[in-house]
């Protein structure tokens, strides 16, 4: 099959057969990147509607504009889209969205991300001709527990009623009556309550749908985008962290189309919230001789850490030692484990999964982000080390992360209340502290640099979005530092992720040639096989 | 017989006074089914070829050449392919296919057979507009007529050709007339046109390839086979041959239907065949093809009733539904009542006709009430042309050029409702 050649505005594409316009410019990433062909209800991971008429270009041959979005691709086709007829219908399409637009920017949370704001300040009229009253509709509906829908706002691009059809498969969404009555509902009796509702709030171009949780919380032009990783399970989604004040505000999907396309599940957008919320763990602590956990500086806990695996190593050797991975941790952080064990000796180590329900579009039943990490780290099933401890042959733990708790082998934390030493990295609060010798706060995946890989072996890049209040490392960090005290040799030189980076991708064979730097915002797959076993 | 049958009839309407003729015996005692015959012995390919040849055009408001949409076709193809005889007449002013229905569905019925044929397809949806009950119920009889005999079923005429033909009942809404709104209205589902590409002829009713014509078109088709090309093209213009029914509605002392050739003059059809304007008034205005068409003015009612000299006129023939207005008539009035039906009609999923429709009714209903301003009158413009041309069905064209029609010739109407901030024709037709 020879290629299809196309010319956009200057523009030469080379574009795969039956694609259209718009496709063939969102495939080459010249779309409102280098040519701007305006649209609301045309979107990339949807059906195509046709139906708001903005993206009419002029094509050579063809006496009628046309609409980009469902105009196949011919070889030769000569495309422009930016003459006078083109500005012309996008000013009359954005004039007669505005005929019953309430035109309440100042109070619309859209507002500063609103496509019809946008679109009308650079395509419309200035200045309003209409004289008749304007649609009079519901505002505030509850169309579900997650989404409020102002009906006057919406112009009925269908984006979200096709994303309810299309993606999960529900449906609730449908557009009733005609004509300038036409408005969008819930079916009798529906609820827009699936599992991705959120994700309408995304595609919805203005200010009509907007998600219950994040609404007037703040405007949008305070916000900062981090691009970063959901760490609600192993699908590492791409979302960018909404940020201001040092806070994080939201998580909206960032669009990777080799991991979740435009979306995120609801549960994931809203675990934004653990890196913010109480329940973290913000001071250090060691266990006194009288048996309580005292507050303690963060370097005087790494030195209490070091000394107690030093007594205990020299006293029994290492053998009694072992250690637990967290799928939580990042790459970089999950190396220096490996290496802190490996120069303590300690041989005995797994990774603890929490394992949970599963869909078939993102969720996977890994509620970690970088279990496949750990496992191309070397870090075997956790239940080799609960094997161990069940029958006494473990005297000291270092355990990262508390996902051990979920392991019903272990019999809770009453499992471990026999052991000499306890060592617990976290970053949040848990019932481990009832036990631990010291417990040392970590930083969450969005405070700190590094990797994570995902279930099917991408390795994707996270940056520091917000800084932590209170005193706290990350893994790799406290790792280091303990190493230093425990006087591993060349562990004295600070931590630095990406030489720690560098030197995981010349040590482990799947991550040959991946650093932090080279994976790019879209991520790398591993060399070598990776991924859930189950 | 009042409407039932045309004031002036043609060959497809000569034994619509011959109530039999609604019958298969009728039907055929007429000569009736003898072209389906014919077709059946020859290749598909040439009976398209013959449709072709023959010049004949789609009689559903648009004129798209018949025998072009056939080839359109898919040959090589192993889905089934289907017709739709659209039935759906619901232009204000039309009323030509509830008589063909009425009075000669055995003739829809053999055109219908004869497109199969020439198409390939397997079976034929015929999609009646909601409100035409007694329409409905004759085709439905003739069906059954057809398949008893064994015109129509496994074998049809004894030969290896299987065709079924399948009757819908719309619910009453205009856009379903609209060919892929039809489809979509015919698959269970909210009547909306549909994008295109795809065309019908690649993906139609339920997916599969589907040609849609009008119910008059197939009427054509049985006499064009029976007759030959020449006979055809006897009748009519070069670029439009044939007859069609005009109806002739509103202020005339005959309203009905009449069957001329394409091309006849439409002062004539006025005056001499509907005897013109009753008790002495004048011609105002005259809607020459059903209500999406843009009027003409008294002064240009000679034209020939073919699309090539009423594009010159910046109308079109449309449905040949010909509605007069006296002089009585306020021209704004008439903008109230067209832009409402449009409104009223619009699916709604184009922003432009959304929102235009909505607009140029409020509009015009405020300058009838006095309450308009001088600028109205080119926003009204304004708007239309944003409509016109730019969405996914031709609603929005049939929307916007009424009103252009009124503006380019009555403007002088809409002036002096501005100017006196009242309707000045208390005589008119009331709303």
């Amino acid at each position: 099959m020879s290629p299809i050649r196309i010319h956009v505005d200057g523009h030469e594409l080379e574009v795969s057969e039956g694609r259209t316009v718009l496709q063939a410019l969102d495939d080459a990433g010249l779309l409102m990147n280098g040519v701007d062909v305006p649209h609301y209800c045309w979107h990339p991971k949807l059906s195509i509607d046709g139906s708001c008429r903005l993206c009419q270009v002029e094509i050579e041959g063809m006496p009628k504009l046309q609409i980009a979005c469902n105009t196949p691709v011919r070889d030769g086709m000569v495309v422009h889209t930016l003459t006078e007829r083109v500005r012309r219908a996008r000013e009359g399409v954005m004039e007669l969205l505005l005929v019953n637009h309430p035109l309440d920017c100042p109070i619309c949370d859209q507002a500063g991300e609103c496509k019809l704001q946008d679109y009308a300040y650079e395509w419309g009229v200035e200045q309003a001709r209409t004289r008749e009253p304007r649609r009079a509709l519901k505002k505030n509906v509850e169309l579900g527990p997650t989404i409020v829908f102002d009906q006057e706002r919406c112009i009925l691009c269908r984006r979200c009623v096709r994303f309810c059809r299309e993606v999960p498969g529900t449906g609730e969404l449908g557009v009733f009556q005609r004509g300038d009555a036409s408005v969008l509902e819930t079916f009798p009796g529906a609820k827009l309550d699936n599992p991705y509702s959120m994700n309408v709030a995304d595609i919805c171009p203005v200010g009509a749908l907007t998600t219950r949780d994040f609404r007037f919380k703040i405007r949008v032009w305070f916000l900062e985008d981090v691009p970063g990783i959901c760490t609600g399970c192993s699908n590492g989604c791409n979302v960018d962290l909404g940020v201001a004040n040092n806070r994080v505000y939201r998580y909206v999907p960032r669009r990777n189309d080799q991991v979740n396309d435009t979306w995120i599940c609801d549960a994931g957008r809203m675990s934004y919230r653990e890196i913010g919320a109480g329940g973290r763990l913000r001071e250090a602590g060691v266990r006194d001789a009288a048996g309580v956990l005292q507050g303690a500086s963060l370097e005087s806990a790494v030195a209490a850490a070091a000394a107690r695996l030093s007594r205990l190593v020299e006293a029994k050797g290492p053998g009694v030692v072992a250690g637990v991975a967290s799928a939580h941790a990042t790459n970089e952080d999950l190396f220096t484990f490996r290496r802190f064990l490996e120069e303590l000796g300690v041989e005995n180590s797994g990774v603890a999964v929490i394992r949970g329900e599963a869909d078939a579009l993102l969720v996977k039943a890994e509620k970690a982000p970088n279990a496949a990490g750990a496992r191309a780290m070397g870090f075997g099933p956790v239940s080799t080390v609960i094997d161990r401890i069940r029958s006494g042959a473990v005297d000291g733990l270092v355990l990262m992360g508390h996902d051990v708790l979920h392991e019903s082998l272990l019999g809770g934390v009453q499992g471990l209340a026999r052991l000499d030493t306890v060592i617990v990295l976290d970053t949040h609060q848990s019932a481990l502290h009832r036990v631990a010798h010291v417990v040392l706060p970590v930083r969450h995946a969005a405070e700190k640099h590094g990797t994570l890989t995902n279930h099917a072996g991408r390795v994707q890049r996270v940056r520091p979005a917000v800084e932590p209040a209170w005193e706290a490392w990350s893994d790799g960090e406290v790792l280091m530092r303990m190493g230093d005290a425990l006087g591993f040799v060349g562990w004295d030189e600070g931590w630095d992720v990406r030489a720690t980076s560098r030197e995981l991708s010349m040590t482990v064979r799947a991550f040959a040639g991946i650093t932090i730097d080279s994976v790019g915002e879209g991520g790398r797959p591993l060399a070598g096989p990776a991924g859930d076993p189950a | 017989m009042g409407l039932a049958v045309p004031y002036v009839t043609g060959y497809l309407s000569e034994h619509f006074a011959d109530d039999g003729f609604a019958s298969l015996d009728g039907y055929e005692r007429r000569g009736g089914y003898q072209a389906a015959r014919k077709a059946l012995k020859m290749a598909p390919s040439d009976v398209i070829e013959l449709v072709k040849a023959s010049g004949l055009q789609g009689r559903g408001g648009a004129g798209f050449p018949t025998g072009m949409k056939w080839g359109f076709m898919p040959t090589a193809t192993d889905k089934p392919k289907y017709l739709v005889c659209n039935a759906d007449e619901s232009e204000p002013g039309s009323f030509k296919d509830r008589i063909l229905m009425e009075r000669g569905p055995h003739q829809i019925l053999e055109g219908i057979l004869i497109a199969a044929w020439a198409t390939g397809a397997s079976t034929t949806f015929v999609y009646v507009r909601g409100e035409y009950e007694h329409p409905a119920r004759c085709m439905e009889r003739a069906i059954a007529e057809a398949y008893q005999k064994g015109y129509l079923g496994p074998k049809v005429m004894r030969s290896g050709f299987r065709h079924d033909v399948v009757l819908m009942r719309g619910a009453g809404a205009y856009i379903c007339g609209e060919e892929t709104g039809l489809l979509e209205s015919l698959e269970g589902k909210k009547g909306q046109p549909r994008k295109k590409p795809p065309f019908p002829a690649e993906y139609g009713a339920f997916g599969m390839p589907t040609t849609v014509n009008n119910v008059e078109t197939f009427c054509h088709v049985p006499h064009i086979v029976a007759r030959g090309v020449e006979w055809f093209r006897g009748f009519g213009t070069g670029k439009s041959p044939g007859t069609t029914l005009f109806g002739v509605s509103g202020h005339v002392v005959r309203p009905g239907l009449y069957e001329l050739p394409l091309g006849t003059r439409l002062d004539e059809i006025v005056f001499e065949h509907a005897r013109g304007v009753p008790d002495g008034r004048k011609v105002k205005g005259v809607i020459p093809g059903g209500m999406s068409m843009p009027i003409l003015p008294a002064g240009q009612l000679d034209v020939p009733m073919a699309n090539e000299f009423l594009r010159e006129r910046k109308t079109m023939l449309g449905t040949g539904g010909i509605m007069v207005m006296d002089d009585t008539t306020c021209m704004v009035r008439v903008g109230v009542v067209v832009s409402y039906f449009f409104r009223d009609e619009s699916c709604g999923q184009c922003t432009q006709c959304r929102e235009g429709t909505g607009w140029i009714h409020k509009i015009v209903e405020r300058i009838e009430r006095g309450a308009g301003v001088p600028e109205d009158l080119d926003v009204l413009l304004d708007v239309a042309g944003k409509m016109e041309g730019q969405t996914i069905c031709a609603f929005a064209d049939a929307a916007a050029w009424p009103v252009q029609g009124l503006l380019r010739h009555f403007r002088a109407d809409f002036e002096a409702h501005v100017r006196e901030r009242k309707c000045p024709f208390p005589a008119s037709f009331e709303l």
